[in-house]
């Protein structure tokens, strides 16, 4: 088992790479920062997984990344504390500083 | 109308796209075609699967929620391993395949409200949703409508639903976009003191552990309430 890059608390940024196949990473998360609040377990990553390469597959931690709602949408019509969780795995994610 | 002559489908557009069978659908077929032809599993056993499947409600979740409500020790175990807890009220995750099926498992969390936090959820790719304690997901759940604007603008889906939330909550939406599947444990509701597991049971409805609705003490389950209304 790899051990997370990220810790709890982090703030990370979802990058925005280039997406040929299948991926669970949305387009709306990318190049959004949010933070990391919950670590999961690792597991063959998605763009893997879907060719089926459940032995061979490359596998990544995951991570549960929280954003706040106004840094995703800039017309969000809630309030400022509303939030949204999202996961994705650590080649998604680079770090924030501050 | 004179050129409608013949044409039943005119002005039915509903029930025509609902006639075409997607590629999807083909595929599925195929494959299971292949699958019986090659002897991997029977038709019948297809059709047991598919009933089973299909028979699922939430009441594996109503159970769950009840017990936590009843028992801080259960609620607990459930917030800390959801797949392990669902164990004591004979929800197995890995049935019936003895590892699940990859669109359910693999890890299952049960997320909180609280007076400050209220959870929903929503899967923005498909329509991942906790089948072992929610059984099969709502039609809606899997409408582009409800998946795309969940994300985007939950308070005014949630008040489609009824469901109108007080400022000063946070309204935190889980995309389940990955492999955990989630449940909303919903805050027991006033007027409940005393009652039974089972009592407690029949007011979570499926609604409220997606999150779009709050049980309440006098509404024993959707369904109930309607069939209520229009006597």
């Amino acid at each position: 088992m790899a051990t997370p890059k990220f810790q709890v608390g982090d703030k990370v940024r979802i990058k925005d790479r280039t997406t040929l196949f299948h991926t669970r990473t949305q387009k709306y998360i990318r190049k959004r920062v949010g933070t990391v609040v919950e670590h999961r377990p690792e597991w063959v990553i998605p763009e893997d997984e879907a060719w089926d390469r459940m032995e061979t597959g490359r596998k990544e931690p995951f991570y549960v990344i929280r954003f706040k709602q106004t840094d995703l949408w800039p017309d969000y019509t809630g309030f400022a504390q509303d939030t949204l969780e999202s996961e994705a795995s650590e080649s998604w994610l680079e770090s924030v500083k501050g | 109308m004179g050129k409608q002559h013949g044409d039943h489908h005119d002005g039915h557009n509903t029930f025509e796209v609902s006639s075409k069978v997607s590629e999807f659908e083909i595929l599925e077929l195929a494959i299971r075609e292949l699958a019986i032809e090659k002897g991997i599993f029977s038709a019948d056993d297809h059709r047991k699967f598919a009933e089973w499947a299909e028979a699922k409600g939430p009441h594996g979740g109503s159970k769950l929620v009840a017990k936590a409500w009843s028992d801080p020790a259960f609620k607990q175990r459930l917030l800390e391993n959801g797949v392990e807890a669902c164990k004591e009220v004979g929800i197995d995750w890995l049935q019936p395949t003895g590892v699940g099926t990859p669109s359910d498992y693999t890890y299952f969390y049960v997320l909180e409200n609280t007076p400050q936090v209220h959870n929903v959820l929503v899967c923005t790719l498909c329509s991942c949703y906790p089948r072992p304690v929610l059984g099969m997901s709502p039609d809606w759940y899997r409408t582009p409508s409800y998946r795309r604007r969940m994300v985007r603008r939950p308070r005014e889906v949630l008040a489609e639903f009824g469901l109108h939330l007080p400022s000063d909550i946070e309204v935190r939406v889980h995309d389940s976009n990955q492999k955990s599947r989630f449940m909303v444990m919903p805050m027991r509701p006033e007027g409940t003191e005393g009652w039974s597991e089972e009592q407690l049971a029949r007011i979570v409805t499926r609604d409220t552990m997606i999150g779009v609705a709050l049980p309440r003490a006098d509404r024993t389950s959707d369904a109930g309430s309607l069939a209520e209304q229009v006597r």
